[in-house]
């Protein structure tokens, strides 16, 4: 970075070196975090998302008996893969009307460990009979580890990516130093200045939650960034042992006695757990060596209510239905975990509380957004030819089309292909994906073919026009158009279809003032036609 | 129920804060409000946001108290913003 701060006064230097510092830490991860920002807001709402990208189960009325549900899903588990070494199973809640479990595959080759998954309908215990689809899942996991790569990589991309994100908020304040003065500022029509006033009420406003969520984010992926200390202090396999029973509730399978032995009733642990935490308090049973009588069950609490991932479980002997253990408490660093990844995911949450989780995190990703754009805008005004820009310029002007409209049209390009695809189609859930990805490219093309503003104009009307049709295409295409779920009172699939429509409005106004702002600002400028943006107050970085 | 009062003291806090700031006076009254009048307005919003912060403490605990309010204070602050700016635009269109 350059520095003359020997040419300025005291404290002035400090604050551009941190202006420098933020501008160019936010571009070049700027993309990366926009997308990482969007796909984690609308992961507050990844189990509703869903529901409703499995349109064939039907809608739940209410949470279904957990007990009754947890048998029902055992014995199918117990007759689908048989010597597992361990099965894991969500339980329905307020927001699930499935059961997702996982299991271990009996007899891969040693070193290999072989894993597999699937949904399940708390009605029947079967496998549910909907089109093959990851659902909100994709979206959540694209946004700690992307796609297409090893996910470990993906993990260190968005780790550095969060680091980055660290530093520019702590640049950003510096170099803001009127973030109280300007706090309810906002100059109309100023170009470069209204962009700045838009950027800093977006910081600031939700500024203890963007340092939270990002400081939160790194701590969910911690134990990958930084392994030395828990490489240093644990050694034996019982300190392992005791170390991921601080962090986890999957109980991990020890040594089959190769007696075979059949599970005890689950319904009844899971009875005993409902009775300590509630009816619908039960989020997870953990089955190690079913079938075998060294059988352990473990039923952990959900994360309703509780501001805390840290596991509490109890722990049953599987053939006797014996409780060996309850564990309800961890040790005070493993608790700080805890709750700092529960403030990352919010799956403590009440309704309003995930809106208000939602909200925020949008005002962040216009955060993001408007950023990218500033780098722009700012530099705009100063190329001696804005209609042949230098190429730094013109790169960061058309992968800022791709990743802003660009990822709403390939967002909504997603829903569409979940809707499209015929349900006979080979590996279908991961061609939804690839139309996810395929779109995205496409948008980048169409970025770089167009003239810039043509480009954002085009891709923001229709990124509009798929979100405001989506709910036609629901209701041409399943059984649950708009009016079926108001008069039924499915408000999932009704949130889902009024929210379309929000979104497709937003993207509406971004369209129409994308397209008028040039006009508008033309009458206003003397002669000076090759000038696309009005002069704004002063050289705003530097003081802002 | 207490998320809606919590949000409506967060909204007449910053509602009360912005008033009491400099630049939103003039746009909304041409002038300085008296420095009585807008003292007054600093400590109302600021005791408006803490019975917010209060509130849902003491409905929820400070780990969720603290959560919610953080949100409930952001969205208030965004909607006072974007109400001044709504006002802004209206007067100068029908200047």
């Amino acid at each position: 970075m350059k520095t003359d701060q020997e040419a300025r006064p005291d404290g002035r230097g400090l604050r551009q070196s941190m202006s420098d510092l933020h501008t160019w830490v936010g571009l070049l991860l700027g993309w990366v975090l926009y997308a990482m920002f969007l796909t984690g807001t609308v992961s507050y709402f990844k189990d509703e998302l869903s529901q409703w990208m499995r349109p064939e189960l039907p809608a739940q009325s209410g949470v279904p008996d957990q007990a009754v549900v947890a048998q029902r899903v055992a014995d199918e588990l117990v007759a689908l893969v048989p010597g597992s070494p361990q099965w894991s199973l969500r339980l329905p809640d307020a927001r699930n009307n499935s059961v997702y479990a996982f299991w271990r595959t009996a007899g891969t080759a040693p070193g290999q460990r072989g894993f597999g998954e699937g949904n399940f309908d708390p009605a029947t215990g079967q496998t549910v009979s909907s089109r093959a689809t990851l659902g909100g899942d994709f979206f959540y996991r694209f946004h700690f580890q992307f796609h297409y790569m090893p996910v470990v990589w993906g993990r260190w991309i968005a780790g550095i990516a969060a680091m980055f994100m660290l530093v520019a908020i702590v640049s950003g304040v510096i170099t803001h130093k009127k973030i109280f003065v300007d706090f309810f500022t906002f100059r109309w029509g100023k170009g470069q200045r209204s962009w700045l006033d838009a950027h800093n009420a977006l910081s600031v406003f939700g500024l203890p939650f963007h340092a939270m969520i990002t400081y939160t984010g790194l701590v969910t992926l911690m134990a990958l960034y930084m392994p030395w200390g828990q490489q240093v202090g644990i050694k034996t396999p019982a300190e392992r042992q005791q170390f991921n029973a601080e962090l986890s509730a999957f109980i991990q399978p020890g040594k089959p006695s190769g007696e075979a032995a059949p599970l005890a009733s689950i319904e009844d642990m899971v009875r005993h757990a409902q009775e300590r935490w509630g009816r619908d308090g039960v989020g997870r049973v953990t089955a190690t060596h079913p079938g075998d009588a060294a059988a352990r069950v473990a039923v952990a609490r959900g994360d309703g209510g509780r501001v805390s991932m840290s596991p509490q479980y109890l722990e049953f002997e599987g053939t006797t239905g014996k409780l060996l253990a309850v564990h309800e408490g961890v040790g005070p660093a493993a608790e700080t975990r805890g709750v700092l990844y529960a403030l990352h995911l919010g799956r403590f949450s009440d309704t309003v509380t995930r809106w208000l989780y939602f909200l925020v995190s949008l005002a962040g990703t216009a955060m993001v957004g408007t950023g990218l754009v500033m780098w722009t805008v700012k530099r705009r005004q100063k190329l001696p030819d804005p209609a042949r820009p230098h190429i730094g310029f013109h790169v960061v002007e058309r992968l800022n089309i791709a990743s802003i409209a660009g990822l709403s049209v390939a967002m909504a390009a997603f829903l569409w292909a979940n809707r499209l695809l015929p349900e006979t189609l080979a590996d279908r859930a991961n061609w939804e994906i690839h139309s996810f990805f395929i779109v995205w490219a496409l948008t980048l093309l169409h970025g770089v073919l167009r003239p810039a503003k043509k480009a954002w104009v085009e891709q923001l009307w229709l990124a509009a026009a798929l979100l405001a049709l989506l709910p036609v295409l629901n209701a041409a295409t399943t059984h649950r158009p708009l009016w079926r779920s108001l008069a039924e009172g499915d408000w999932v699939f009704v949130g889902m279809d009024l929210m379309c429509w929000a979104l497709a409005a937003l993207h509406a106004v971004l369209a129409v003032r994308t397209l008028r702002h040039r006009a508008k600002l033309r009458p206003a400028r003397k002669p000076a036609p090759k000038t696309v943006n009005e002069p704004a107050g002063g050289a705003v970085l530097r003081e802002g | 129920m207490t998320h809606l009062s919590s949000f409506i003291l967060c909204l007449t806090g910053f509602a009360a804060l912005a008033v009491a700031m400099d630049r939103p006076q003039h746009d909304l009254f041409g002038r300085s409000l008296p420095a009585l009048a807008t003292a007054a307005l600093r400590v109302g919003g600021a005791a408006s946001l803490l019975g917010a912060l209060g509130l849902l403490v003491a409905w929820q605990g400070w780990a969720l108290g603290l959560v919610m309010f953080s949100g409930h204070t952001s969205l208030g602050a965004g909607i006072v913003h974007g109400a001044l700016i709504v006002r802004q635009r209206w007067v100068a269109r029908s200047n």
